[in-house]
Protein backbone atom coordinates (compact mmCIF):
# COMPACT_ATOMS: atom_id res chain seq x y z
CA UNK A 1 0.00 0.00 0.00
CA UNK A 2 2.83 2.56 1.26
CA UNK A 3 4.69 1.61 -1.98
CA UNK A 4 1.39 2.30 -4.49
CA UNK A 5 1.26 5.59 -2.85
CA UNK A 6 5.01 6.35 -3.00
CA UNK A 7 4.29 4.82 -6.93
CA UNK A 8 1.24 7.10 -7.71
CA UNK A 9 3.31 10.32 -6.37
CA UNK A 10 6.18 9.46 -8.27
CA UNK A 11 3.85 9.48 -11.45
CA UNK A 12 2.55 12.59 -10.55
CA UNK A 13 5.90 14.25 -9.86
CA UNK A 14 7.19 12.73 -12.96
CA UNK A 15 4.42 14.83 -14.89
CA UNK A 16 5.57 17.62 -13.25
CA UNK A 17 9.04 17.52 -14.50
CA UNK A 18 7.73 16.43 -17.70
CA UNK A 19 5.87 19.37 -19.28
CA UNK A 20 7.34 22.58 -19.05
CA UNK A 21 7.08 25.49 -21.56
CA UNK A 22 9.16 23.78 -24.14
CA UNK A 23 7.12 20.80 -24.71
CA UNK A 24 3.97 23.15 -24.50
CA UNK A 25 5.22 25.62 -26.85
CA UNK A 26 6.70 23.28 -29.25
CA UNK A 27 3.94 21.35 -28.87
CA UNK A 28 1.40 23.65 -29.65
CA UNK A 29 3.39 25.24 -32.41
CA UNK A 30 3.58 21.75 -34.11
CA UNK A 31 -0.76 21.19 -33.81
CA UNK A 32 -1.33 24.61 -35.22
CA UNK A 33 1.08 24.16 -38.72
CA UNK A 34 0.94 20.96 -39.37
CA UNK A 35 -2.21 19.71 -37.58
CA UNK A 36 -1.57 16.00 -36.00
CA UNK A 37 1.29 15.35 -38.33
CA UNK A 38 4.02 15.73 -35.43
CA UNK A 39 2.31 13.39 -33.03
CA UNK A 40 4.75 10.63 -33.79
CA UNK A 41 7.83 13.17 -32.54
CA UNK A 42 6.45 13.31 -28.82
CA UNK A 43 5.82 10.10 -29.23
CA UNK A 44 9.31 9.08 -30.26
CA UNK A 45 9.97 11.62 -27.54
CA UNK A 46 8.55 10.13 -24.88
CA UNK A 47 10.13 6.32 -25.19
CA UNK A 48 13.39 7.62 -25.56
CA UNK A 49 12.68 9.31 -21.98
CA UNK A 50 10.84 6.45 -20.45
CA UNK A 51 14.17 4.27 -20.73
CA UNK A 52 16.40 7.30 -20.07
CA UNK A 53 15.13 8.11 -17.12
CA UNK A 54 14.07 4.17 -15.82
CA UNK A 55 18.44 3.95 -16.23
CA UNK A 56 18.86 7.20 -14.56
CA UNK A 57 16.98 6.01 -11.43
CA UNK A 58 17.93 2.74 -11.37
CA UNK A 59 21.83 3.40 -11.15
CA UNK A 60 20.53 6.17 -8.46
CA UNK A 61 18.99 3.20 -6.85
CA UNK A 62 21.61 0.44 -7.03
CA UNK A 63 24.74 2.24 -6.88
CA UNK A 64 24.19 5.26 -5.01
CA UNK A 65 25.49 7.38 -7.60
CA UNK A 66 23.94 10.25 -9.28
CA UNK A 67 24.44 9.94 -13.26
CA UNK A 68 26.56 13.16 -12.69
CA UNK A 69 28.60 11.36 -10.39
CA UNK A 70 28.80 8.50 -12.55
CA UNK A 71 30.19 10.25 -15.88
CA UNK A 72 33.06 12.21 -13.38
CA UNK A 73 34.26 9.14 -11.73
CA UNK A 74 34.02 6.77 -14.80
CA UNK A 75 35.61 9.13 -17.70
CA UNK A 76 37.88 11.04 -15.50
CA UNK A 77 37.96 15.05 -15.08
CA UNK A 78 39.22 16.57 -18.80
CA UNK A 79 36.29 14.11 -20.02
CA UNK A 80 33.91 15.32 -17.79
CA UNK A 81 34.24 19.06 -18.63
CA UNK A 82 32.63 18.86 -21.70
CA UNK A 83 28.97 18.03 -20.57
CA UNK A 84 29.38 19.35 -17.76
CA UNK A 85 30.01 23.19 -19.73
CA UNK A 86 27.02 21.68 -22.19
CA UNK A 87 24.74 21.16 -19.43
CA UNK A 88 24.98 24.35 -17.75
CA UNK A 89 24.77 25.87 -20.53
CA UNK A 90 21.74 24.70 -22.08
CA UNK A 91 20.11 24.44 -18.57
CA UNK A 92 20.78 28.05 -18.16
CA UNK A 93 19.14 28.69 -21.20
CA UNK A 94 16.08 26.22 -20.23
CA UNK A 95 15.65 27.80 -16.96
CA UNK A 96 15.53 31.49 -18.58
CA UNK A 97 13.27 30.27 -21.04
CA UNK A 98 10.74 28.41 -17.91
CA UNK A 99 10.94 32.00 -16.01
CA UNK A 100 10.20 33.54 -19.61
CA UNK A 101 6.76 31.21 -19.54
CA UNK A 102 5.47 32.19 -15.91
CA UNK A 103 6.40 35.60 -16.56
CA UNK A 104 4.43 35.62 -19.42
CA UNK A 105 1.57 34.26 -17.67
CA UNK A 106 1.51 36.85 -15.08
CA UNK A 107 1.36 39.39 -18.18
CA UNK A 108 -1.57 38.14 -19.59
CA UNK A 109 -2.85 37.59 -16.24
CA UNK A 110 -1.81 41.22 -15.08
CA UNK A 111 -1.09 42.90 -18.32
CA UNK A 112 2.51 44.14 -16.62
CA UNK A 113 5.00 43.27 -19.15
CA UNK A 114 6.93 40.18 -18.97
CA UNK A 115 10.21 41.43 -18.48
CA UNK A 116 9.30 43.23 -15.03
CA UNK A 117 7.58 39.91 -13.58
CA UNK A 118 11.07 38.14 -14.51
CA UNK A 119 13.26 39.50 -11.29
CA UNK A 120 10.44 38.67 -8.40
CA UNK A 121 9.74 35.25 -10.60
CA UNK A 122 13.22 34.05 -9.96
CA UNK A 123 12.97 35.55 -6.13
CA UNK A 124 10.34 33.45 -5.50
CA UNK A 125 12.18 30.60 -7.11
CA UNK A 126 14.90 31.02 -5.24
CA UNK A 127 13.04 31.56 -2.20
CA UNK A 128 11.35 28.16 -2.35
CA UNK A 129 15.09 26.94 -2.63
CA UNK A 130 16.36 28.11 -0.18
CA UNK A 131 13.42 27.28 2.37
CA UNK A 132 11.94 24.62 1.16
CA UNK A 133 12.90 20.96 1.38
CA UNK A 134 13.20 18.32 -1.72
CA UNK A 135 9.74 16.74 -0.41
CA UNK A 136 8.13 19.84 -0.62
CA UNK A 137 9.49 21.48 -3.56
CA UNK A 138 9.10 18.25 -5.54
CA UNK A 139 5.56 17.15 -4.44
CA UNK A 140 4.20 21.01 -3.96
CA UNK A 141 5.01 21.71 -7.06
CA UNK A 142 3.66 18.25 -9.15
CA UNK A 143 0.19 18.12 -7.43
CA UNK A 144 0.08 21.78 -8.71
CA UNK A 145 1.08 20.96 -11.65
CA UNK A 146 -1.90 18.59 -12.33
CA UNK A 147 -3.71 21.76 -13.71
CA UNK A 148 -2.71 20.90 -17.06
CA UNK A 149 -4.83 17.94 -17.04
CA UNK A 150 -7.21 20.50 -18.46
CA UNK A 151 -5.55 20.34 -21.99
CA UNK A 152 -6.42 16.54 -21.90
CA UNK A 153 -9.62 17.52 -20.78
CA UNK A 154 -10.06 19.88 -23.81
CA UNK A 155 -8.42 17.35 -26.51
CA UNK A 156 -11.23 14.62 -25.58
CA UNK A 157 -14.61 17.73 -25.38
CA UNK A 158 -13.20 18.82 -28.79
CA UNK A 159 -13.94 15.40 -30.06
CA UNK A 160 -11.01 14.82 -32.68
CA UNK A 161 -10.78 12.36 -35.43
CA UNK A 162 -9.10 9.54 -33.12
CA UNK A 163 -7.82 7.73 -36.27
CA UNK A 164 -6.30 10.79 -37.44
CA UNK A 165 -4.36 11.08 -34.17
CA UNK A 166 -3.45 7.67 -34.12
CA UNK A 167 -2.15 8.25 -38.33
CA UNK A 168 -0.35 11.40 -36.66
CA UNK A 169 1.66 8.65 -34.28
CA UNK A 170 3.59 7.63 -37.34
CA UNK A 171 6.19 9.46 -39.39
CA UNK A 172 5.33 10.83 -42.65
CA UNK A 173 6.67 13.48 -45.09
CA UNK A 174 5.72 17.14 -45.08
CA UNK A 175 3.64 18.49 -47.95
CA UNK A 176 4.45 22.11 -47.40
CA UNK A 177 7.18 23.77 -45.65
CA UNK A 178 9.80 20.91 -45.35
CA UNK A 179 12.21 22.55 -43.51
CA UNK A 180 9.90 24.09 -40.98
CA UNK A 181 8.55 20.79 -40.42
CA UNK A 182 11.98 19.10 -39.47
CA UNK A 183 12.67 22.15 -37.29
CA UNK A 184 9.98 21.32 -35.02
CA UNK A 185 10.30 17.67 -34.99
CA UNK A 186 13.71 18.63 -33.52
CA UNK A 187 12.71 20.74 -31.11
CA UNK A 188 9.60 18.49 -29.40
CA UNK A 189 12.62 15.71 -29.58
CA UNK A 190 14.53 18.14 -27.73
CA UNK A 191 11.75 19.40 -25.22
CA UNK A 192 10.83 15.65 -24.26
CA UNK A 193 14.56 13.95 -23.94
CA UNK A 194 15.64 16.71 -21.17
CA UNK A 195 18.88 16.26 -19.82
CA UNK A 196 17.66 18.13 -16.37
CA UNK A 197 15.16 15.79 -16.35
CA UNK A 198 16.93 12.36 -16.70
CA UNK A 199 19.70 14.22 -14.49
CA UNK A 200 17.40 15.51 -11.96
CA UNK A 201 15.43 12.36 -11.50
CA UNK A 202 19.06 10.56 -10.58
CA UNK A 203 19.67 12.98 -7.66
CA UNK A 204 15.72 12.70 -6.43
CA UNK A 205 16.58 8.94 -5.95
CA UNK A 206 19.15 9.85 -3.80
CA UNK A 207 17.13 12.89 -1.77
CA UNK A 208 14.61 10.14 -1.57
CA UNK A 209 17.53 7.57 -0.41
CA UNK A 210 16.11 5.09 -3.07
CA UNK A 211 17.70 1.59 -2.75
CA UNK A 212 17.34 -1.71 -4.76
CA UNK A 213 13.85 -2.44 -2.98
CA UNK A 214 12.86 0.38 -5.34
CA UNK A 215 13.31 -0.58 -9.04
CA UNK A 216 10.25 -1.96 -9.28
CA UNK A 217 8.44 1.39 -8.33
CA UNK A 218 11.04 3.17 -10.37
CA UNK A 219 10.25 0.91 -13.80
CA UNK A 220 6.49 2.40 -12.89
CA UNK A 221 7.47 5.62 -12.12
CA UNK A 222 9.30 6.12 -15.47
CA UNK A 223 6.49 4.39 -17.28
CA UNK A 224 3.68 5.19 -16.23
CA UNK A 225 5.18 9.16 -15.10
CA UNK A 226 6.45 9.62 -18.88
CA UNK A 227 3.38 8.36 -20.24
CA UNK A 228 1.39 10.85 -18.78
CA UNK A 229 3.11 13.72 -19.33
CA UNK A 230 3.71 12.57 -23.13
CA UNK A 231 -0.41 12.44 -23.24
CA UNK A 232 -0.58 15.83 -21.43
CA UNK A 233 2.05 17.08 -24.70
CA UNK A 234 0.08 15.07 -27.23
CA UNK A 235 -3.46 16.83 -25.63
CA UNK A 236 -1.96 20.26 -26.15
CA UNK A 237 -1.02 19.30 -29.87
CA UNK A 238 -4.26 18.43 -30.59
CA UNK A 239 -5.85 21.35 -29.03
CA UNK A 240 -3.31 23.12 -31.04
CA UNK A 241 -4.40 21.88 -34.17
CA UNK A 242 -8.29 21.99 -33.67
CA UNK A 243 -8.79 25.56 -32.13
CA UNK A 244 -5.40 27.43 -33.67
CA UNK A 245 -5.48 26.25 -36.89
CA UNK A 246 -9.69 26.81 -37.39
CA UNK A 247 -8.96 30.40 -36.02
CA UNK A 248 -6.65 30.82 -38.82
CA UNK A 249 -3.26 30.97 -36.59
CA UNK A 250 -1.37 28.44 -38.53
CA UNK A 251 2.34 29.61 -37.24
CA UNK A 252 2.48 30.57 -33.48
CA UNK A 253 5.02 32.92 -32.98
CA UNK A 254 3.55 34.99 -30.22
CA UNK A 255 2.75 33.63 -26.58
CA UNK A 256 -0.43 36.01 -26.55
CA UNK A 257 -1.65 33.82 -29.18
CA UNK A 258 -1.73 30.63 -27.15
CA UNK A 259 -4.34 31.55 -24.21
CA UNK A 260 -7.11 31.28 -27.07
CA UNK A 261 -6.63 27.72 -27.18
CA UNK A 262 -8.69 26.71 -24.36
CA UNK A 263 -11.51 29.87 -24.73
CA UNK A 264 -13.64 27.77 -27.50
CA UNK A 265 -13.69 24.91 -25.20
CA UNK A 266 -14.02 26.51 -21.34
CA UNK A 267 -15.12 29.91 -22.43
CA UNK A 268 -13.25 32.21 -19.76
CA UNK A 269 -12.42 29.79 -17.57
CA UNK A 270 -10.21 28.45 -20.76
CA UNK A 271 -7.86 31.39 -20.21
CA UNK A 272 -7.58 31.27 -16.64
CA UNK A 273 -6.49 27.23 -16.98
CA UNK A 274 -4.50 28.00 -19.59
CA UNK A 275 -2.49 30.68 -17.16
CA UNK A 276 -2.49 28.72 -14.82
CA UNK A 277 -1.04 25.87 -16.23
CA UNK A 278 1.48 28.26 -18.18
CA UNK A 279 2.97 29.45 -14.44
CA UNK A 280 2.61 26.81 -12.89
CA UNK A 281 4.60 24.19 -15.11
CA UNK A 282 7.01 26.81 -16.29
CA UNK A 283 7.33 27.82 -12.71
CA UNK A 284 7.78 23.92 -11.22
CA UNK A 285 10.58 23.03 -14.47
CA UNK A 286 12.17 26.58 -13.26
CA UNK A 287 12.62 24.75 -9.81
CA UNK A 288 14.27 21.84 -10.54
CA UNK A 289 16.73 23.43 -13.22
CA UNK A 290 17.67 25.49 -10.95
CA UNK A 291 18.42 22.54 -8.22
CA UNK A 292 19.93 19.99 -11.04
CA UNK A 293 22.14 23.29 -11.83
CA UNK A 294 23.43 22.76 -7.75
CA UNK A 295 23.37 19.10 -7.69
CA UNK A 296 25.31 18.84 -11.31
CA UNK A 297 28.50 21.04 -10.07
CA UNK A 298 28.44 19.22 -6.50
CA UNK A 299 28.11 15.74 -8.01
CA UNK A 300 30.88 16.90 -10.54
CA UNK A 301 33.35 18.01 -8.11
CA UNK A 302 32.44 15.64 -5.21
CA UNK A 303 30.65 18.34 -2.73
CA UNK A 304 28.36 17.53 -0.11
CA UNK A 305 24.84 18.47 -1.55
CA UNK A 306 21.28 18.01 -0.53
CA UNK A 307 18.22 20.06 -0.98
CA UNK A 308 17.02 18.54 3.14
CA UNK A 309 20.08 20.56 4.72
CA UNK A 310 19.98 24.24 5.74
CA UNK A 311 21.70 26.16 2.77
CA UNK A 312 24.83 26.84 5.38
CA UNK A 313 25.49 23.14 5.87
CA UNK A 314 26.46 23.29 2.12
CA UNK A 315 27.05 27.02 1.12
CA UNK A 316 28.95 25.63 -2.25
CA UNK A 317 25.94 23.80 -3.37
CA UNK A 318 23.14 26.77 -2.52
CA UNK A 319 25.50 29.32 -3.87
CA UNK A 320 25.35 27.55 -7.14
CA UNK A 321 21.30 27.50 -7.36
CA UNK A 322 21.40 31.11 -5.96
CA UNK A 323 23.77 32.29 -8.73
CA UNK A 324 21.96 30.03 -11.49
CA UNK A 325 18.26 31.48 -10.56
CA UNK A 326 19.31 35.31 -10.74
CA UNK A 327 21.50 34.74 -13.80
CA UNK A 328 18.82 33.02 -15.54
CA UNK A 329 16.31 36.18 -15.06
CA UNK A 330 18.18 38.31 -16.69
CA UNK A 331 17.71 37.32 -20.14
CA UNK A 332 13.94 37.78 -19.75
CA UNK A 333 14.22 41.14 -17.81
CA UNK A 334 16.15 42.64 -21.00
CA UNK A 335 13.36 42.04 -22.95
CA UNK A 336 14.37 38.95 -24.84
CA UNK A 337 11.39 36.97 -26.43
CA UNK A 338 10.52 34.18 -24.17
CA UNK A 339 9.06 32.00 -27.11
CA UNK A 340 12.19 32.36 -28.93
CA UNK A 341 14.18 31.81 -26.64
CA UNK A 342 12.41 28.71 -25.74
CA UNK A 343 12.83 27.05 -29.56
CA UNK A 344 15.99 28.14 -29.42
CA UNK A 345 16.81 26.01 -26.41
CA UNK A 346 14.73 23.15 -26.96
CA UNK A 347 16.71 23.02 -30.21
CA UNK A 348 19.98 23.28 -27.99
CA UNK A 349 19.06 20.64 -26.03
CA UNK A 350 18.39 18.07 -28.74
CA UNK A 351 21.89 19.39 -29.96
CA UNK A 352 23.85 18.52 -26.73
CA UNK A 353 21.99 15.07 -26.42
CA UNK A 354 25.02 13.06 -27.20
CA UNK A 355 27.43 14.55 -24.15
CA UNK A 356 24.79 13.84 -21.81
CA UNK A 357 23.62 10.56 -22.99
CA UNK A 358 26.68 8.62 -24.20
CA UNK A 359 27.77 8.16 -20.81
CA UNK A 360 24.70 5.79 -20.26
CA UNK A 361 25.97 2.90 -22.79
CA UNK A 362 28.63 2.53 -20.34
CA UNK A 363 27.76 3.56 -16.73
CA UNK A 364 24.51 1.09 -17.06
CA UNK A 365 26.84 -1.59 -17.98
CA UNK A 366 29.20 -1.41 -15.42
CA UNK A 367 29.33 -4.16 -12.77
CA UNK A 368 31.24 -2.27 -10.41
CA UNK A 369 28.27 0.58 -9.82
CA UNK A 370 25.16 -1.71 -11.45
CA UNK A 371 26.19 -5.39 -10.28
CA UNK A 372 23.49 -7.80 -11.77
CA UNK A 373 21.17 -4.72 -12.38
CA UNK A 374 22.79 -4.02 -15.46
CA UNK A 375 21.30 -3.04 -18.77
CA UNK A 376 19.60 -6.06 -20.93
CA UNK A 377 19.66 -5.89 -24.86
CA UNK A 378 16.25 -3.94 -24.76
CA UNK A 379 17.94 -1.07 -22.61
CA UNK A 380 20.97 -1.18 -24.62
CA UNK A 381 19.56 -1.35 -27.78
CA UNK A 382 17.55 1.78 -26.70
CA UNK A 383 20.74 3.68 -25.62
CA UNK A 384 22.50 2.83 -28.94
CA UNK A 385 19.37 4.23 -30.67
CA UNK A 386 18.83 7.20 -28.40
CA UNK A 387 22.23 8.24 -29.09
CA UNK A 388 22.46 8.03 -32.88
CA UNK A 389 19.39 9.50 -32.48
CA UNK A 390 21.55 12.50 -30.71
CA UNK A 391 23.75 12.80 -33.12
CA UNK A 392 21.69 13.13 -36.02
CA UNK A 393 19.88 15.96 -34.05
CA UNK A 394 23.31 17.27 -33.22
CA UNK A 395 24.39 17.46 -36.81
CA UNK A 396 20.86 19.19 -38.15
CA UNK A 397 19.63 21.17 -35.48
CA UNK A 398 21.88 24.13 -36.55
CA UNK A 399 20.83 24.16 -40.27
CA UNK A 400 17.70 23.59 -39.56
CA UNK A 401 17.38 26.12 -37.26
CA UNK A 402 18.67 28.53 -39.72
CA UNK A 403 16.52 26.97 -42.73
CA UNK A 404 13.31 26.15 -40.51
CA UNK A 405 13.56 28.04 -37.30
CA UNK A 406 11.20 30.80 -36.52
CA UNK B 1 44.30 -2.24 -8.97
CA UNK B 2 44.03 -0.11 -11.87
CA UNK B 3 45.18 3.21 -10.19
CA UNK B 4 43.23 5.32 -13.22
CA UNK B 5 40.21 3.12 -13.18
CA UNK B 6 39.98 2.66 -9.50
CA UNK B 7 41.17 5.54 -7.40
CA UNK B 8 41.82 8.71 -9.67
CA UNK B 9 38.09 10.48 -10.17
CA UNK B 10 37.05 8.60 -7.50
CA UNK B 11 34.58 9.81 -4.86
CA UNK B 12 36.23 11.30 -1.37
CA UNK B 13 34.51 10.99 2.07
CA UNK B 14 36.16 11.08 5.06
CA UNK B 15 35.68 9.10 8.48
CA UNK B 16 32.19 10.53 9.14
CA UNK B 17 30.95 9.70 5.11
CA UNK B 18 31.33 13.14 4.62
CA UNK B 19 31.97 14.51 0.91
CA UNK B 20 34.67 15.90 0.70
CA UNK B 21 35.82 15.98 -3.26
CA UNK B 22 36.95 13.62 -5.69
CA UNK B 23 40.22 12.14 -5.83
CA UNK B 24 41.43 14.95 -8.41
CA UNK B 25 45.49 14.00 -8.86
CA UNK B 26 47.69 10.77 -7.41
CA UNK B 27 51.33 11.53 -6.44
CA UNK B 28 53.98 8.49 -6.36
CA UNK B 29 56.41 8.54 -5.35
CA UNK B 30 59.67 6.72 -7.69
CA UNK B 31 61.80 4.47 -6.37
CA UNK B 32 65.32 3.76 -7.45
CA UNK B 33 65.14 -0.14 -8.73
CA UNK B 34 61.70 -0.37 -7.61
CA UNK B 35 57.55 0.23 -9.29
CA UNK B 36 56.66 3.40 -8.00
CA UNK B 37 54.40 3.98 -4.95
CA UNK B 38 51.40 5.98 -4.38
CA UNK B 39 52.06 8.06 -1.28
CA UNK B 40 48.97 10.97 -1.51
CA UNK B 41 45.89 11.96 -3.19
CA UNK B 42 45.29 15.60 -4.22
CA UNK B 43 42.20 17.40 -3.81
CA UNK B 44 40.91 20.94 -5.24
CA UNK B 45 40.77 23.17 -8.31
CA UNK B 46 44.88 23.89 -8.60
CA UNK B 47 45.01 20.10 -9.59
CA UNK B 48 42.21 20.27 -11.95
CA UNK B 49 43.63 22.97 -13.21
CA UNK B 50 46.86 21.18 -14.06
CA UNK B 51 45.32 18.66 -15.46
CA UNK B 52 44.38 20.68 -18.19
CA UNK B 53 47.99 22.13 -18.74
CA UNK B 54 50.96 23.58 -16.84
CA UNK B 55 49.51 27.31 -17.96
CA UNK B 56 46.35 26.75 -15.90
CA UNK B 57 47.95 25.26 -13.18
CA UNK B 58 50.06 27.98 -12.43
CA UNK B 59 47.46 30.61 -13.00
CA UNK B 60 44.82 28.79 -10.47
CA UNK B 61 47.87 28.32 -8.22
CA UNK B 62 48.44 32.33 -8.37
CA UNK B 63 45.01 32.85 -8.34
CA UNK B 64 44.51 30.48 -4.92
CA UNK B 65 47.60 31.88 -3.26
CA UNK B 66 46.57 35.72 -3.71
CA UNK B 67 42.91 34.87 -2.12
CA UNK B 68 43.83 32.57 0.60
CA UNK B 69 47.11 33.02 1.58
CA UNK B 70 50.46 31.06 1.15
CA UNK B 71 48.88 27.94 2.09
CA UNK B 72 46.32 27.74 -0.48
CA UNK B 73 49.13 27.96 -3.00
CA UNK B 74 49.64 24.36 -2.95
CA UNK B 75 46.76 21.29 -4.01
CA UNK B 76 45.47 19.74 -0.51
CA UNK B 77 46.97 16.31 -0.19
CA UNK B 78 45.83 13.37 1.85
CA UNK B 79 48.46 10.85 2.44
CA UNK B 80 47.49 7.33 1.28
CA UNK B 81 48.48 5.72 4.51
CA UNK B 82 45.25 7.24 5.58
CA UNK B 83 43.14 5.16 3.60
CA UNK B 84 40.28 2.87 5.05
CA UNK B 85 38.21 1.71 2.08
CA UNK B 86 38.21 1.55 -1.19
CA UNK B 87 35.07 0.87 -3.25
CA UNK B 88 32.87 2.82 -5.21
CA UNK B 89 33.65 5.72 -2.80
CA UNK B 90 36.97 5.95 -1.34
CA UNK B 91 36.85 6.55 2.48
CA UNK B 92 39.79 8.12 4.64
CA UNK B 93 40.45 8.30 8.51
CA UNK B 94 40.28 12.14 8.19
CA UNK B 95 37.83 14.38 10.00
CA UNK B 96 37.23 17.00 7.00
CA UNK B 97 37.21 19.59 9.71
CA UNK B 98 40.53 19.54 10.90
CA UNK B 99 41.99 20.08 7.20
CA UNK B 100 41.70 23.06 5.06
CA UNK B 101 39.99 21.46 2.17
CA UNK B 102 36.62 23.16 3.01
CA UNK B 103 38.08 26.50 3.77
CA UNK B 104 36.52 28.15 0.53
CA UNK B 105 32.93 26.70 2.20
CA UNK B 106 33.63 27.97 5.33
CA UNK B 107 34.49 31.59 3.75
CA UNK B 108 31.32 31.25 1.85
CA UNK B 109 28.94 30.35 4.62
CA UNK B 110 30.72 33.16 6.80
CA UNK B 111 30.66 35.91 4.66
CA UNK B 112 28.15 35.20 1.86
CA UNK B 113 25.40 32.10 2.70
CA UNK B 114 25.30 33.02 6.51
CA UNK B 115 24.43 36.30 5.63
CA UNK B 116 21.44 35.79 3.76
CA UNK B 117 18.37 35.67 6.23
CA UNK B 118 17.06 31.78 6.30
CA UNK B 119 20.18 30.45 5.67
Amino acid sequence: MKKLLEISLGVVTSVGGFLEVGSMATAAQAGAAFGFQLIWAVVLGTICIIFLVEMAGRFAAVSHHTIADGIRERFGFTAFLWPLVAILLVNFLVMSAEIGGVAIALELATGIGFQWWALPVAFLAWLLLWKGTFGFIEKGVSILGLVTLCFVVGAVMLKPDWRAVATGAVPTLPAHDAATYWFMAVSILGASISPYLFMFYSSGAIEDQWDESYLGANRAIAGLGMTFGGTISVSVLIVAALVLATNGIDQVDDYHQLPLMLIPIFGFWGFVLFVASLAIACFGAALEVGLQQAYLVAQGFGWTWGENQKPRDNPGFSSVYTLSTFLAAVPIALGLDPLRLTIFSMALTAASLPLSVVPFLFLLNDKRYVGEHRNGVISNAAVIFIIALGFVLAVVTIPLQIFGGT
Amino acid sequence: MDLLRDILDKQVVDREQVKIGKVDGLVAELRPGKPPRIVAIELGAITLARRLGARPGRWTAQLAARLGGKRHGEPHRIAWNKVQDIGVDIQFDIDVRETSIFAWQDWLRDHVIGRIPGA
